[in-house]
């Protein structure tokens, strides 16, 4: 898909489409998740989420079955890159968990105007289940970005990334497809602005 | 709806078969919980009065806890021999306390791969707003 030259906006984000996304010191390279696949975390969430599948503490039933050992949800993929917070002044930062700033078309959108954001798509691929001691890593990186599009929040822009996760040996062990629809609010249609 | 012990043969899986319904009692510490466990500190996720600055009706569940309850969902069912291949939902309205999520599911698609079978179930979670989340989770069962 080629972009539409005659939108500058859209235009102006063709440098994001097939590069990785993260701080420029890290040079494209993937970011080493804060802590190891560990048993507290995964009883942490089997509780949160009532999730009572003996495979996650069960050993004696884990290691009767396929996965030969306790195992940790695989929905849990994207937890275990998710980065340390800094809980002051999220609120400020809009909810993103430290001050890391840099280039990015998410916040290119924003200055543009697109200030709405609303999660469209959400593609979990698993190669593996991880067990306690898997040391993940992740690298994101943009796959897509669409032309402007009229939707019923407003005109803006599907912005599309692939994380994909790898283990302690560089083997992939998922992905994450995720879309997000970044949207200028002013446009919606009805409020009597620009409808077309 | 409590987790199986046991996962059923695939081969008496077909086709067209539903999974049992199950309906998610969604509270504030349900939404909590989950965005805590998944180490999502967003304040849309625990405040309510962040989230009702954002034009949300309430705090709201992350799509992280979206997935957790689809994968819950799909092996409380299908039993710890499943394994989950892929979750792939389209993200509709959201989920809030006092609205109970309801989940459910139909196999659409049976496939052999080696000694096991490969489904695609259909999904939906939807509750008095609408749809939440409908897509299709992709599992392995033995034979």
């Amino acid at each position: 898909m080629s972009a539409d030259v005659d939108d500058p906006v859209r235009a102006s984000l063709e440098r994001f489409v097939g590069k990785p996304l993260g701080p420029p010191e890290e040079g494209g390279e993937p970011r080493l998740a804060p802590e190891a696949v560990n048993g507290p975390m995964i009883r942490h969430w089997v509780d949160a989420f009532d999730d009572r599948n003996p495979v996650y503490e069960n050993e004696t039933t884990a290691s009767e079955g396929r996965f030969g050992g306790v195992v940790a949800p695989p929905a849990m993929l994207q937890t275990w890159t998710m980065p340390r917070p800094k809980i002051q002044g999220i609120e400020a930062r809009g909810g993103a968990p430290d001050d890391m700033t840099f280039d990015n078309p998410v916040s290119a959108l924003d200055e543009a105007g697109y200030v709405g954001a609303l999660a469209t798509n959400s593609e979990l691929e698993f190669e593996r289940y991880l067990k306690p001691g898997d040391h993940l890593r992740s690298i994101n990186v943009i796959e897509s970005i669409s032309d402007q599009k009229m939707t019923g929040l407003g005109k803006g822009y599907f912005v599309t990334w692939v994380t994909t996760y790898t283990d302690q040996d560089g083997e992939v062990v998922g992905r994450q497809l995720f879309r997000v629809l970044k949207f200028d609010p002013s446009t919606i249609p009805g409020l009597g602005g620009d409808t077309k | 709806m409590s987790a199986a012990q046991t996962s059923p043969r695939g081969a008496d899986i077909a086709v067209g078969a539903a999974l049992p319904d199950w309906e998610l009692n969604v509270t504030p510490t349900v939404v909590v919980a989950g965005a805590i466990a998944s180490r999502d500190f967003m304040p849309v996720h625990h405040s309510r009065d962040y989230a009702t600055a954002q034009g949300a009706p309430d705090i709201f569940l992350n799509i992280l806890s979206t997935n957790g309850y689809v994968s819950r969902f799909i092996t409380d069912w299908a039993g710890p021999e499943a394994m989950v291949r892929k979750i792939a939902i389209r993200l509709g309205g959201p989920a809030i306390p006092g609205q109970p999520l309801r989940f459910s599911g139909e196999v659409t698609d049976r496939r052999e791969d080696g000694d096991e079978f490969v489904f695609d179930v259909a999904i939906r979670a939807a509750n008095d707003l609408g749809d939440h989340a409908t897509g299709t989770v992709t599992l392995n069962l033995p034979r």
